[in-house]
């Protein structure tokens, strides 16, 4: 499996001589126990003649006797739990409901497209927020409008929690306390006898002119595929079991949005941009797969469907490492169960939308707060593209994963969260590679995770390119 | 329109006379001769006698007008008892009409029969309703004296015009034995022509009542003898007069100005009582809390002015219905039931309405905020809302089309189900409000049918009304104008959902509760924004007439009721003259523009209000007009008089000041101080009031003229009007003259000025500097010189510098338009250019104003080439928004009615086959595109549904919107650029010509014995599979699949934003969206996308995984 390149001699170190003609020590590669999870995100045939309230109506539905739950568990289990329709003036209750928040300056397509007002494009901004947000909750018949104890901005469209408080006589709710379906119930990890790792990267920005980022991936093949490092260090090598590779594996140069609104008589001959970076990819791929199984989700810039879930990217696109049965292309979100740990994640467009219609900032809270929402993509499909589920919302979590990610954060974070009934989880959000360099690395015995950097030229981070993951 | 208002007439239940035959136009009352209404009028009104209700004695209705369970909220603020002995009453009058009843003891006026009695609705400063009776004032007119009358003729006089017109009346059912009251002799002048300020003996006829003027004055003019005087013809003086006119301007009341009842002066009527049945003071008759009766000359007006500038807390009530029609029929009021009446009332200065409710047929979930009333029978939920708007009691009703729809129809349908008390809507116990057509004609809009309703001290404003009159906008519906002004959208339930949620359950009917609630919440939202009652009020203070007028009344009236007030100062009396259409004069001067681009500053000069300021310049009125020979005939001296470019003559001001020059002086230094405190003012609420003001101001300055200028008007004359456009055409070539004569090289200027163009009121000087701030130092320095050469008030102002500048032709041109600033420009400004015009499809308007965006802001010519020529190809390769090629016209008659053929309405009839519930019906508006079809079909059989042409992927007859619609309006903007012959051929032929996509159609044709066969998506050939590519494309499979796949991604894309944002517009996540506004851009493009998306995802499917 290790490719025919790495001649050396056991014990030797890199700078030696090669002793002899002999095939150097041979690592053999520790295999695990793998079994995708991801049905859930798989849409088969393909209909567009729904509309999104379904969505919302499984979500509420599958959502309000978990915080019916919740609630009772909260604020006693003789709390009335109210519909809006049935709420009365002044009566101290709970409504289980969706959110929505009104803003002004949310982008609209209404105002980008009206003849109007096209003389004044939107400013681009990173946060959509403002003093006149207006926060209101929703269950299958009314709206109403919310004040009080809740945070106004903290809080996002699409997620649904329980409320408890009074009605005024001004038509708005009054809150004193709310709370989310926080962790669903978890199976148990097995307890591993031996360091097995996971690799994961995000964001590999193929087909931006960086040419460093190109050394600082070629580094990474190495490492994982064993061809860096002495010996010690391809054996540590050898327990990297698994590669996930989360989204954006294009860069966004290669979105050429010119093209769908540029006349058709000047495009015809010119094909998409993303054809060149695609086949660095494919290369990219064949060094790792013919070493290691390798995971592939596609994220935001990549040459797959936009909505979520994204479906695999198209094997038609990888003729050179789709011959290898380690390639797995996967969906965006992905989940697995890898030796028995659960892993859940996505290439980070739920976290980065969450992020710009809400005061958090950063992704691991706001992976934190997805995991206590109970609910993978709450701003779908309000701000975030997404499917037009009928009769199921596959977002909400079925059970709690030991790992859950996203991808392309600005920095890496990594945090162990634990839920009451004693659910341990390990979140991370896998930085973006192309402007960091980094990449990380999960134990799976431990739930440990640590960042590996690639970098080439940063001398401060030298130390720790010299990655020693034999712990 | 004869046939029409003797119809009219025999509608006239009880309505009050004021509200009669009000066809006057904007300008042009009616093409029939003045002569000929008038005698109209007469047989009506003595027709309508018969059926004239008599307020508050007969017909008091049968049955409470108030149930005992009304909410208490709804009621106005408790008013406080009023003693007529110590209390002052001060309220602001906001209606004024007058009727017919018997005089009250004590009150001034005539004892016997039945008197003209002013009724003044109004509010106290406390919000209490006040309905007050004036008596005394009775309608005259002048005649002049014959020669040689002395007071000794005064009562043969009054006795034989009594008696010929007692005579002339053909039923009698008053039982009028006087019906002249008064002639008196006094010294006054007609205010036609220049006399030599002679007074003459005039005498003044007072009548009994309002309609028995008209028969006086036909008798008097058709010739009257009495005494010892010979038959002659009496021309009559002011005998066209509104009596609400009248009355204003003899007791100095202008529109809604405040009203004070001194302490002692006036008596209070109480509620009628059972105890006391045979009171000596009438009993109440109408619905205010105080009813009050005064003396025509014992009442205070206060000049709106300072304090008295203020407005009350005016109700204003905002309501929609919705009715449940059958499937395919528009809803009729006799069968379709009325399921819903939203309600809102708000007090005018507020920003949220305090009532809102919905009453409903059959039961309604609750709504946060509103209060629901559900009621079983719908007969009893008609009599409650009626109730409740009597409770509610506002002064101001408003809705959308609620003067043409929805009151009509809940009147029809209360009569047809018989809700005896539903009619009384106004403040008058005894008085139903009945409906009525009238047609209203004018140049600016026109002939409209509408149907009014009466209903007494109520003003109505139709929001839709007042934006046909006020604004031009491609589109009325309420969604487009809520999308407009308010940058907001509303669902649009289609007729044929509504009964579906209708018939559902009481979540479906709270969804269109919902939805009706909505529909009564924008047009207060937008009268709010539009400042419409303020507007209207300002102009009803500073006109002087009654503010429903203003909507019901064109401009003459304006006029009219400022002229009387001024002539009244001076003894003068208006002429009613014989008006003859026809004659013309010329217009405005137009100097021959030089087309072309300019990339230099073009300086605008502009006459600050050039007709008004002409006409107190040179002191043009009616009073200073000299007839023909009449100068040498006074003995004037040539220095008293002028002479006009046109060849009239009129006196200098030293001789006599013209009534219009002080008239337009007035406006305008009233306007100046309006516009002087408005730069001072910082409160934004009141800066719109005075922004109000000053407008109202200037269109009132301006209608002066057109008051001289209307052909078939009140007193129109040539003289004044031509002399006046005379003037200005002078004032213009001079301005020219001067410009180019003074700021030339050899003065030590850049370069010679030249005017490339001048219009009316306006010349554009290209002065040849490069810089703004140069052209405007030269401009403000040139206007200020040129005026010291024209008498004063008339001035050339330097306004703007546009730059760049696209001088298309008269009247069309655009420029960056600088004002404020050297540095940044104010707006775009357009005139004359396809970017309003409701006859084109949007394409044109969104082309045309984003080229001229390139060539005026980006300074790129190039790049608007370019940009039109990927319009054009994205044309023809079918990939624009069919929103964009959607032409709609209205449904206004049955095919049959419609003498040709037409293309919205032969689509409506094709609908109606395809499918009666979804069909078009009269009234709506019908949406259409052109169709390809093959050669030689007529133009109005190609139009087609365009949601139809999008579900059957019928293809767009491309060469047409290229042809018809794109080409003159792109060649006309271009042409000045390129040059003629060039802008055709690198417009409209070239590369991006030839690029075409051809769709085939689902239906039609022989579709349907054709077979489809897959291709190959690389090459086109035809594949035996249903693979994605042949063998031959196998090797470019992955740069196919990646190009078809972005365009799947950027096509979800779309879909996700479109879908979701109706959903936030429609204000639900967890329901479906039922939102058929076809006016919203969303509408076609989300339908559009679902289509393309499910055919994207089919050819991206075929390639196998």
């Amino acid at each position: 499996m290790f490719s025919d390149l790495s001649a050396q001699r056991e014990g030797s170190s890199l700078l030696c001589r090669p002793a002899s003609e002999d095939q150097g020590p041979v690592f053999e590669r520790t295999l695990l126990d793998y079994s995708p999870s991801t049905e859930r995100y798989r849409v088969g045939e393909r209909s567009f003649n729904r509309q999104y309230a379904h969505i919302y109506a499984a979500r509420l539905m599958e959502m309000r006797p978990l915080l019916s739950e919740t609630a009772k568990h909260k604020w006693g289990s003789d709390v009335q739990i109210r519909k809006l329709c049935d709420l009365e003036t002044g009566e101290q209750c709970c409504i289980v409901g969706t959110l929505f928040k009104r803003m002004d300056l949310q982008p609209s397509i209404l105002k980008e497209i009206s003849e109007e007002h096209n003389l004044l494009p939107q400013p681009a901004r990173t946060k959509y927020i403002t003093e006149a947000d207006e926060l209101i909750l929703e269950d299958e018949l009314q709206r109403i409008k919310l004040e009080g104890k809740i945070d106004r901005d903290k809080c996002v469209t699409g997620s649904v929690i329980a409320i408890y408080g009074a009605e005024k006589n001004d038509g708005k709710f009054t809150v004193e306390d709310f709370c989310m379906a926080d962790l669903p119930s978890q199976v148990p990890r097995p307890a591993l006898s031996s360091d097995k790792f996971v690799l994961l990267a995000s964001g590999l920005g193929l087909g931006s002119s960086q040419a460093d980022n190109m050394l600082g991936l070629q580094l990474l093949v190495d490492m994982v595929t064993g061809q860096l490092g002495e010996t010690r260090e391809q054996s540590g090598a050898a327990t990297i079991s698994r590669v996930l590779l989360a989204g954006n594996l294009l860069s966004q140069n290669t979105q050429d949005k010119d093209a769908s609104t540029k006349a058709k008589y000047l495009t015809k001959k010119t094909q998409a941009g993303s054809v060149e970076a695609m086949r660095l990819l494919d290369e990219l791929l064949l060094q790792l797969v013919a070493s290691v199984p390798v995971d592939v989700m596609p994220g935001q810039y990549d040459p797959t469907n936009y909505t979520l879930p994204q479906q695999p990217l198209h094997r038609c696109m990888f003729p050179l490492s789709s011959v290898y049965p380690t390639l797995q292309l996967v969906s965006n979100p992905y989940g697995a169960i890898i030796d028995g740990v659960r892993f859940l994640g996505t290439s980070g467009q739920n976290v980065c939308d969450i992020r710009k219609y809400s005061s958090m900032d950063s992704h691991l809270e706001i992976l934190e707060e997805t995991l206590r929402l109970r609910h993978l993509a709450p701003t779908a499909p309000d701000t975030l593209g997404c499917y037009p589920f009928y009769q199921r919302d596959p977002f909400i979590f079925e059970e709690c994963p030991h790992v859950y990610f996203s991808g392309n954060a600005p920095v890496f974070e990594s945090k162990l969260v634990e839920g009451s009934d004693g659910q341990e989880v390990l979140l991370i959000t896998i930085p973006d590679f192309s402007s960091t360099q980094t990449a990380c690395l999960v134990n799976l015995r431990t739930l440990q995770c640590e960042p590996v950097f690639f970098s080439a030229f940063s001398a401060d981070e030298d130390e720790e390119s010299e990655m020693n993951i034999s712990h | 329109m004869e046939f029409k208002r003797r119809n009219g007439a025999t509608f006239m239940g009880g309505a009050s006379q004021a509200k009669r035959g009000k066809t006057t136009g904007e300008w042009e009352d009616s093409p029939s001769q003045f002569e000929e209404e008038l005698s109209m009028f007469d047989d009506a009104e003595m027709e309508m006698d018969d059926m004239e209700g008599q307020p508050g004695h007969d017909v008091i209705p049968v049955g409470e007008l108030f149930s005992a369970d009304q909410n208490p909220r709804w009621r106005r603020p408790n008013a406080p008892s009023l003693d007529p002995s110590s209390d002052t009453l001060v309220f602001q009058q906001i209606d004024l009409d007058y009727y017919l009843g018997g005089s009250i003891a004590g009150m001034p006026g005539q004892s016997q029969g039945k008197v003209p009695i002013i009724r003044m609705f109004g509010v106290t400063d406390s919000g209490n309703s006040v309905c007050c009776h004036v008596h005394g004032f009775a309608p005259y007119f002048y005649v002049p004296a014959p020669n040689g009358f002395t007071s000794n003729y005064l009562g043969e006089f009054k006795r034989e015009l009594n008696s010929v017109v007692l005579k002339d009346m053909r039923s009698n059912k008053d039982n009028i034995s006087v019906t002249v009251l008064a002639v008196d002799i006094c010294r006054k002048e007609s205010m036609y022509g220049y006399h030599g300020q002679r007074s003459l003996d005039f005498l003044r006829i007072t009548m009994a009542m309002p309609r028995l003027i008209a028969p006086a004055k036909r008798l008097l003019e058709q010739g009257f003898t009495f005494g010892p005087f010979p038959i002659q013809s009496y021309q009559a003086y002011e005998a066209n007069i509104d009596f609400e006119i009248r009355f204003m301007v003899d007791s100095d009341v202008v529109g809604c100005c405040w009203i004070e009842l001194p302490k002692g002066k006036y008596s209070v009527r109480e509620e009628k009582s059972s105890a006391n049945p045979v009171s000596q003071t009438p009993s109440k008759v109408s619905l205010c809390q105080y009813e009050v009766d005064v003396g025509w000359t014992d009442f205070i007006s206060h000049p709106a002015e300072g304090e008295w500038q203020k407005i009350t807390p005016l109700r204003v009530l905002s309501f929609d219905i919705e009715c449940a029609g059958r499937k395919g029929i528009f809803p009729e009021p006799d069968k379709d039931p009325v399921i819903q009446i939203a309600s809102m009332v708000q007090r005018q200065g507020e920003t949220e309405p305090f009532i809102r409710t919905v009453f409903t047929l059959q039961s309604c979930a609750s709504i946060v905020g509103s209060q629901i009333l559900c009621f079983t029978q719908e007969k009893k939920l008609l009599q409650s809302w009626a109730e409740f708007l009597r409770t509610v009691d506002p002064d101001i009703i408003t809705g959308y089309n609620i003067q043409n729809f929805d009151f009509p129809y809940l009147l029809n349908r209360a009569a047809a189900l018989k809700v005896n008390l539903f009619p009384y809507l106004g403040r008058m116990r005894g008085v139903q409000s009945v409906l009525r057509e009238s047609s209203f004609q004018s140049k600016q809009m026109g002939r409209r049918e509408n149907k009014t309703i009466n209903m007494e001290g109520r003003v109505q404003f139709d929001l839709l009304q007042i934006l046909l009159r006020d604004y031009k906008l491609r589109s009325y519906t309420l969604n487009a104008v809520s999308f407009h002004f308010l940058q907001e959208q509303k669902e649009d339930v289609q007729h044929s959902i509504i009964t579906d949620l209708q018939n559902g359950n009481e979540q479906t009917r709270r969804r269109l509760a919902v939805y009706c609630l909505k529909d009564a919440y924008l047009p207060l939202r937008l009268l709010q924004k539009l400042m419409c009652v303020i507007n209207y009020m300002e102009m009803a203070r500073v006109t002087g007439v009654p503010l429903t007028y203003l909507l019901s009344r064109g401009q003459q009236i304006k006029v009219v009721s400022q002229l009387l007030r001024q002539a009244m100062k001076q003894d003068l009396v208006m002429p009613v003259v014989r008006t003859e259409g026809g004659e013309d004069y010329t217009g405005a001067t137009v100097i021959e523009p030089e087309k072309g681009y300019y990339s230099l500053p073009i300086a605008t000069l502009d006459f600050s209000s050039l007709y008004p300021s002409i006409m107190m310049a040179h002191n043009l009125c009616y009073t200073t007009l000299l007839q023909k020979g009449s100068a040498e005939k006074l003995g004037l001296s040539p220095d008293d008089f002028i002479r006009t470019p046109t060849g009239d003559q009129f006196v200098k001001s030293s001789v006599r000041k013209g009534l219009l020059p002080e008239i337009l002086e007035n406006l305008l230094s009233a306007r100046k101080r309006a516009k002087a405190e408005l730069k001072k003012e910082t409160d934004p609420f009141k800066k719109q009031v005075l922004d109000g003001r000053q407008l109202a101001l200037k269109i009132s300055a301006n209608s002066v003229y057109g008051f001289t200028g209307a052909q078939v008007g009140k007193l129109p004359c040539l003289e004044i009007s031509q002399s006046v456009t005379g003037f200005g055409r002078q004032m213009i070539e001079k301005t020219k003259q001067l410009v180019e004569s003074n700021y030339t090289i050899s003065n030590g200027y850049q370069a010679d000025a030249k005017v490339v163009y001048g219009d009316t009121d306006s010349v554009m000087v290209k002065l040849g500097v490069t810089t703004v701030k140069e052209a405007m130092d030269i401009g403000r320095k040139a206007a200020e010189w040129v005026s010291s050469h024209f008498t004063p008030p008339i001035k050339l102002e330097f306004e703007k510098v546009y730059y760049p500048y696209l001088l298309i032709n008269k009247k069309r041109y655009a420029g960056l338009y600088f004002s404020s600033s050297p540095d940044t420009h104010d707006k775009m400004d357009c005139k004359g250019i396809e970017t309003v015009r409701r006859d084109n499809c949007p394409l044109v308007a969104n082309l045309i104003n984003t080229c001229l965006q390139m060539i005026l802001i980006d300074r790129d010519p190039q790049g608007a080439v370019d940009h039109a020529k990927e319009v054009i190809s994205d044309l023809l390769c079918n990939r624009i928004d069919i929103s964009q090629l959607v032409i709609t016209k209205e449904l206004t008659r049955t095919a049959q009615e419609y003498t040709g053929k037409q293309a919205h309405v032969e689509l409506a009839e094709r609908m109606r086959k395809r499918d009666a519930g979804s069909a078009p019906n009269l009234g709506d508006r019908v949406p259409y595109v052109i169709i390809k079809a093959t050669k030689g079909v007529a133009a109005y059989m190609k139009s087609e549904d365009p949601i139809y042409v999008l579900e059957n992927n019928i293809p767009i007859d491309t060469q047409y919107y290229l042809e018809q619609q794109l080409s003159k309006p792109l060649l006309r903007i271009f042409e000045p650029i390129l040059g003629e012959t060039k802008a055709e051929s690198v417009l409209l032929k070239g590369d991006h010509t030839r690029c075409k996509t051809v769709l085939t159609s689902k239906v039609g044709g022989l579709m349907a014995f054709a077979q489809k066969r897959s291709t190959c998506i690389g090459c086109k050939a035809v594949l035996k599979t249903d693979a994605a590519v042949c063998d031959f494309c196998k090797k470019k499979e992955s740069e196919l699949y990646q190009k078809e796949i972005f365009h799947l991604n950027m096509l979800e894309e779309r879909f996700s934003r479109l879908w979701t944002q109706c959903q936030r517009c429609q204000g639900s996540l967890h329901e479906d969206v039922l939102c058929t506004s076809r006016d919203c851009p969303i509408f076609y493009m989300r339908k559009k996308v679902q289509k393309d998306l499910d055919d994207q995802s089919k050819l991206v499917s075929r390639f196998r995984w």
